[in-house]
């Protein structure tokens, strides 16, 4: 494809998901500076990539790789427990005491955006894309590479300890 | 319990009323998580990223499509000049081929086929040998030490051999059609002289120098 006419369709497609992708890319890297980078490379990386673009949802398919990019990211900082996330050690009966108590503290009802950050990575991807970008669960699996299954696990427990969360900042 | 109630009921901040919103976590998500939206400068520095990087991914299928099209020109050039030298040079591919004979002739033990100063000895020896009959003379300080066969880009051809002080000198002739001018070249030190008449090649080879090699060459010619 002549190079102008991609960069113009590229533009026309994919850049008016912007927001989408930096409020993700927010969400997951908890913090604006990292996410402008993340945003920014991720940009980047779906250009060169968008002969693999086949004309489906703009926003899912960069979405996709905006995650890829944190995840990325988050990994070589290797201060996320991204690679060994095992569902049944973060079920909700296994939190730790101590962040617990932290949240405790910290979370009140309108504080919910601690109690959205305090979550797991999995977890938190999970929520921002089915509330905030009300994403399909088949949508949500295809981005993040889990079976639908695995989502909607993933959905309920994050839902079940935002639940506890405010719970206890209110009690 | 929908969003909008959810949200109308935090929004009064009674703990009481707060803590039935629990049973929507999902509805509070949506309704209190923020939904962060991009920097107004992130667009911008993204569309100049991309426009450079669209720039440089166009400017490098330049670049290919120049490197290709500067290979294709070196290899038809190169393709021109081996053409321009096979036009140009079965003559100087004989000229290798004569020399080689010449040096073969000398490097080992067959330098010839019949030894002889006598050339009513050299001439009749390639009767019956050849379909030709070599002009085997006599010439003044090159005495005649004798005749071998050859064999030249394919066709026999007899080689008379004659001496000067400690030089010998191949002179090689087969029948050819054509008739070429006079030539002389050198090659690797080696002169050689050709020309043709009466329907016949002929090559003469040696490590002598140019003028006494061409002296040899017109007294031969000459008788």
């Amino acid at each position: 494809m002549d190079p102008a006419r991609r960069l113009a369709l590229f533009e026309q497609t994919v850049l008016p998901h912007l927001n989408a992708a930096y409020n993700l890319a927010r969400w997951l890297t908890r913090n604006a500076h990292d996410a402008e980078d993340m945003t920014q490379e991720a940009y980047l990386r779906a250009f060169r990539s968008f002969d693999t673009f086949q004309g489906q949802d703009g926003r899912a398919w960069l979405l996709a790789v905006v995650r890829n990019t944190c995840f990325t990211w988050l990994r070589k900082r290797g201060n996320q427990p991204v690679e060994e996330f095992d569902e049944q050690m973060h079920g909700a009966a296994d939190e730790s005491p101590n962040a617990e108590s932290v949240l405790i503290q910290q979370a009140a009802l309108g504080s919910l955006q601690e109690c959205v950050e305090a979550l797991p990575l999995e977890f938190r991807e999970a929520i921002v894309l089915r509330e905030l970008e009300e994403l399909s669960y088949k949508e949500i699996s295809e981005i993040t590479r889990v079976p639908v299954g695995t989502v909607m696990s993933r959905l309920a427990r994050a839902r079940k300890r935002l639940q506890e969360c405010l719970a206890g900042a209110l009690s | 319990m929908n969003c909008e109630t959810a949200q109308r009921l935090m929004a009064t901040n009674d703990p009481a009323l707060a803590q039935h919103l629990l049973s929507c976590p999902s509805c509070i998500t949506r309704t209190h998580a923020r939904y962060y939206e991009a920097p107004p400068e992130l667009e911008q520095k993204i569309r100049r990223s991309l426009s450079n990087e669209a720039s440089s991914q166009h400017g490098s299928q330049w670049r290919w499509l120049a490197i290709a099209a500067s290979l294709l020109l070196a290899a038809s050039v190169a393709w021109n000049v081996a053409m321009l030298r096979s036009r140009v040079d079965p003559e100087r591919l004989l000229a290798g081929n004569v020399l080689s004979a010449h040096v073969r002739s000398l490097a080992g033990t067959h330098l010839l086929d019949v030894p002889s100063s006598d050339q009513h000895t050299v001439k009749p020896w390639f009767d019956g040998k050849i379909d030709f009959a070599p002009d085997v003379k006599a010439l003044e300080g090159f005495p005649l030490l004798g005749g071998r066969l050859e064999y030249i880009e394919g066709h026999p051809a007899a080689a008379l051999i004659y001496g000067r002080d400690k030089h010998t000198i191949n002179l090689f002739t087969w029948p050819s059609a054509a008739s070429a001018a006079d030539a002389s070249q050198t090659l690797n030190g080696y002169h050689l002289l050709s020309w043709s008449g009466n329907g016949m090649t002929f090559w003469a080879v040696s490590d002598l120098n140019e003028t006494e090699l061409r002296q040899f060459v017109s007294l031969y010619r000459q008788k």
